[in-house]
């Protein structure tokens, strides 16, 4: 494909740490995916246009990739607001991608100034005043940061002009339609309530001491892992609910209980459906679970 | 003669910066470095849970946010110390974080020498080629980060660390994964990198024998030999290390005398026209990082290097390059050695305690990292970070300018300046945080 046909990607940063930047750089067909775009400006790569190009508003997008959290006022680049940057190629995009919680939500650096500072179309799950504007052409990609994958889902998806399953908050629900509890390798200790004794152990759920949001966190974690090898619960991390509206919580390496039950369900669980199946399972002492796994049956 | 005035937006470093350059007869006096935008990391901390800095800090900054998160952690045990709880990390707990650090120091160094070095060192001596350099960057950083979240999990972004030792519980399955990334990342620096051995290249001690350096770090010493460039972007020639690591252990390095230093004597100041607070040690400027690592550590190549040619931008350069072969090989010694059978972490999930201070430190790529935290009632009341970047991008004091401005004065050119600049490996968001 030549380049004048190739749709143009412009990747453009708000007030953000480059996670996301860094992680799609992980992608193993990361020149593979960006070969059907012509890639206009980016945080890192090599680019056609610099940034003062992108300032002076000579550039054109036809895909928008937004990184970081959005202030209206107030955060700048060689003296030219970021937000005015934004609005103005998002005017023009016919896809806009909101790449990581920030850029999507608000994300962590909302917390500094939670009344001027927000996501480009959401702010936490409130859509902000944009949104109508840009609702038609958004699709959300929260995460801290994002998967590589993810991304690239959007963006083949996009090349190969197919479209886009979403949800009521712009996510593409078949990255988002699992929570992040699916595939985790510690589900036989959440289906039989065994919590870890503590952190460095293979053995054990972190749902309920350990603060793990993975049975209500959105993603695909444990399906589509992370530098193709790990998760955070595979490797004994409770999930921190990065991919959520309201990320980040307090205390996050704590559940919070009520009477000892989590205070937060698993996505989609009624209560009473929970207590349930708990009374039951609780009531069975499983041996395999109560020694190390690689010890039993030795 | 008249001075002359020009601002400069340097772009493709972790964020931008702007320069403000004054000429002085053809040759540049002065420069004021300005970084953009303050996200109050530090501020957002307070209040919070002292763990809950393990998630958040790392978040400072995309490619250096492993660093962060074992500058927290240890902030934490610290704190745990001062207060009177035991805190003995087992090896095991020890040589896993140092594996994961190191890989994150390689994915930086690499990055840097492929994604900011060799392009714009082309551009500058008008040599470009058509090589798509991002794509070996790209490559190996995703191996060895990939090595990294065997036992982190992930990379950006891990909270693999906690009090008392790591999350994860490793098998001989992983440990085997992980030694064949290595061994891939090692090939990649002997046969792509530098065109010799891993063993070969280690054994280069002398200048004289640099010319035995091939492949991609070969062409870079040689594209900065032949254009003059090896003794250019000098600075103070002072050097600290903080962090007791396996490239160096702490200490300061002036002239030729090596010295202990303490982290009680760094101390932050804000800086007019910018969002980057200077620090200093005992009111003096010290540069940090690969370069201050080596002249510490006293690395034979770098010594020698530096005896020839001082702190110029060609010993800076060589010094993080240098980094990734000593990485390389101690990470593949880790792995060797590495003990699964003892626990991974030695602290209980919940340790009472609900007033401390402490202090972290690490060697993170672009040199010593700072974190301090001070908690009251269970809660964070003061967090402190100061980053790398904030020594030596300091605009400086009353008697010195700051480490990179130094090293750009004299420079006859902007773009000259800019390359020195960007030898310093810069973080724009590192710096304002």
């Amino acid at each position: 494909m030549s380049s004048q046909t190739r749709p143009k990607l412009l990747w453009l940063q708000s007030i953000t740490c480059n996670g996301n930047t860094h992680s799609f750089l992980n992608h193993p067909d990361l020149f593979l995916i960006l070969s059907h775009f012509e890639l206009v400006h980016h945080p890192v790569l090599e680019t056609a246009y610099t940034m003062e190009d992108l300032l002076q508003k000579k550039v054109s997008c036809d895909v928008l990739i937004l990184e970081g959290s959005f202030q209206e006022e107030g955060f700048l680049k060689d003296g030219v607001e970021v937000s005015s940057l934004i609005q103005y190629y998002a005017g023009q995009a016919k896809h806009i991608i909101t790449a990581g919680t920030c850029a999507t939500f608000g994300g962590i650096f909302k917390q500094k100034d939670p009344a001027a500072i927000s996501g480009f179309c959401f702010d936490l799950e409130e859509r902000t005043m944009r949104y109508k504007t840009y609702a038609s052409r958004l699709i959300s990609l929260p995460g801290c940061p994002i998967h590589p994958k993810w991304l690239s889902y959007v963006l083949l998806m996009i090349a190969n002009k197919r479209q886009i399953e979403i949800d009521t908050l712009h996510r593409p629900v078949e990255l988002y339609g699992y929570t992040v509890h699916t595939g985790c390798t510690r589900n036989e200790y959440f289906e039989w309530k065994i919590d870890t004794k503590n952190f460095g152990l293979k053995e054990g759920c972190l749902f309920y001491e350990q603060g793990c949001q993975g049975p209500y966190t959105r993603g695909s974690c444990n399906k589509i892992l992370w530098n193709d090898t790990s998760s955070k619960t595979r490797v004994g991390t409770p999930c921190f609910g990065c991919t959520e509206p309201n990320y980040p919580q307090e205390s996050l390496f704590s559940t919070k209980t009520n009477m000892g039950i989590p205070a937060k369900m698993p996505l989609g669980i009624p209560r009473r459906a929970y207590l349930t199946l708990t009374g039951v399972v609780k009531s069975f002492k499983i041996k395999r679970f109560t020694e190390r796994l690689l010890d039993y049956d030795k | 003669m008249k001075k002359l005035q020009i601002k400069q937006l340097i772009e493709k470093i972790e964020g931008e910066a702007e320069l403000d350059f004054t000429f002085s007869e053809g040759k540049i006096e002065d420069v004021k470095i300005n970084f953009g935008f303050y996200r109050g990391i530090e501020e957002i901390l307070q209040g919070k849970d002292p763990r809950d800095a393990l998630v958040i800090t790392p978040r400072v900054c995309g490619i250096c946010n492993h660093a962060h998160l074992i500058a927290a952690v240890r902030a934490i045990e610290n704190g745990y110390e001062n207060s009177g709880v035991k805190v003995e990390l087992s090896s095991k707990a020890k040589d896993i974080r140092e594996f994961t650090l190191a890989c994150e120091l390689i994915q930086n160094h690499v990055k840097w020498l492929y994604m900011t070095m060799l392009p714009q060192l082309e551009k500058y001596v008008n040599q470009e080629s058509e090589e798509n350099y991002a794509i070996k960057a790209t490559y190996l950083s995703s191996i060895i980060t990939k090595a990294l979240s065997i036992f982190a999990g992930q990379w950006p972004h891990s909270s693999y660390a906690v009090p008392g030792g790591v999350t994860c519980d490793p098998t001989h399955l992983d440990v085997m994964q992980a030694q064949s990334l290595v061994k891939e990342s090692i090939t990649f620096f002997e046969q792509v990198m530098t065109g010799v051995s891993l063993d070969v290249y280690l054994s280069i001690d002398s200048v004289s024998s640099l010319h035995e350096i091939e492949g991609d770090f070969g062409k870079l010493l040689y594209l900065l030999g032949s254009n003059e460039m090896a003794e250019i972007g000098q600075s103070h020639d002072r050097f600290i290390v903080f962090g007791d690591s396996l490239l160096s252990r702490s200490g300061k390095s002036i002239v030729t005398t090596i010295s202990n230093v303490e982290s009680k004597y760094v101390e932050e100041a804000l800086q007019e026209g910018t969002l980057a607070k200077a620090v200093t040690y005992k009111q003096k400027l010290y540069e940090v990082g690969p370069l201050a690592r080596g002249m510490v550590a006293k690395t034979p190549i770098v010594k020698n290097l530096h005896k020839r040619y001082k702190d110029s931008l060609f010993t800076r350069i060589f010094a993080r390059v240098h980094e990734v072969a000593l990485l390389l090989n101690h990470s593949q010694r880790l792995l060797e050695t590495l003990v699964l059978d003892e626990p991974s972490c030695v602290l209980d999930a919940n340790i009472p305690l609900f007033e401390f201070e402490g202090t972290g430190v690490v060697e993170a790529a672009r040199g010593s990292l700072i974190h301090r935290t001070t908690v009251s009632d269970g809660k964070i009341s003061q967090y402190e970070i100061i980053t790398p970047t904030q020594w030596n991008l300091s605009h400086g004091n009353q008697e010195e300018q700051g480490i990179a401005i130094e090293a750009m004065v004299g420079a006859a050119s902007i773009e000259e300046a800019t390359f020195i600049f960007r030898a310093f490996d810069v973080c724009s968001v590192c710096t304002t945080q």
